[in-house]
């Protein structure tokens, strides 16, 4: 590369790195944000299931 | 089953924006390589200016925006405002780190060196840096109610040196940096403005993307804890 373009594509490479780096960093949070909600919403399914359980065969009258 | 969890508020308004930013970054980017003329003196190397200066600009603002909610949390109390300005000065504090990186790298191909620090402008943008920097420091050496209020009040004070940076290169007798916008207007010829506007709205509707993402992922933690505590207390 001449003229400077090799500064050009550093400048921008960097830009474009560091932001991509960032927004990965969100989207890593987000991620494990929704891992914890699933969780809880499974705990909260079992406590629902214990708490009402379906009824057994030959209980009907 | 359990319902699906309600939408936390600004997710919407976070897509949007995003989707905004993409959008101009593309169009900004196009504009700046394929459009914009280049310049006679500095030759494809100016070409740094384009975001270099838009994402300088943007820095200011999201201390500027950290300032505000800074205010607006000692007046209010409530937790929104720590929100918006601890995210604003992360995002801020990125932004900065950009500037002074791709600034060293125009310098190094303008001027053969990567840093002069009799400059005024360089020097005092690296105080600022350092400055917000420590933001992180002092709000990891308090907890709760007394972090939020010594962050406030740090990002009300910090603000102090945005202003110095501004201005310093203006007052300055001698100095390498060049300065393009002038009270007379800007140094540079209609078809470069365009798209500095053009780069200036792309990184703007980016801060603001990652202002909302940033906002949407504190809620959703807060939420998730909140949720928690229920249920370890029912």
């Amino acid at each position: 590369m001449s003229g400077g373009a090799q500064y050009v594509v550093a400048a921008y490479a960097v830009i474009w790195f560091l932001v991509l780096a960032y927004v990965v960093v969100l989207a890593a949070r987000s991620a494990r944000i929704g891992r914890r909600l699933e969780a809880i919403t499974r705990l909260l399914d079992r406590q629902e299931q214990r708490a009402d359980p379906p009824d057994a065969p030959g209980d009907a009258p | 089953m359990t319902d699906t969890p309600a939408r936390i508020p600004g997710e919407r308004a976070a897509l949007i924006w995003g989707v905004l930013a993409t959008i101009l970054v593309v169009v900004a980017s196009i504009g700046v390589f394929l459009v914009a003329p280049g310049d006679a003196d500095q030759g494809i190397v100016q070409r740094i200016f384009y975001f270099h200066v838009a994402i300088a600009i943007v820095s200011l603002v999201a201390f500027a925006v950290a300032c505000v909610a800074g205010i607006l949390f000692l007046r209010t109390r409530r937790e929104r405002w720590d929100d918006v300005g601890e995210a604003a000065i992360r995002i801020g504090l990125l932004f900065s780190v950009l500037v002074v990186i791709t600034g060293s790298i125009w310098a190094k191909a303008s001027w053969g060196t990567w840093w002069v620090w009799s400059d005024p402008r360089l020097v005092t943008y690296l105080i600022v840096v350092l400055i917000y920097a420590a933001y992180f420091v002092l709000r990891s050496s308090a907890e709760d109610d007394r972090r939020m209020r010594y962050s406030a009040i740090y990002s009300i004070a910090g603000f102090a040196s945005v202003p110095l940076s501004f201005y310093s290169v203006r007052v300055a007798e001698s100095f390498v940096h060049p300065v393009v916008f002038t009270r007379g207007g800007a140094n540079m010829p209609g078809s470069m403005l365009v798209w500095f506007v053009v780069s200036q709205a792309a990184i703007l509707a980016l801060f603001i993307a990652l202002l909302e993402v940033e906002l949407v992922g504190r809620r959703s933690e807060r939420a998730l804890r909140q949720l928690v505590l229920r249920l370890e207390n029912p």
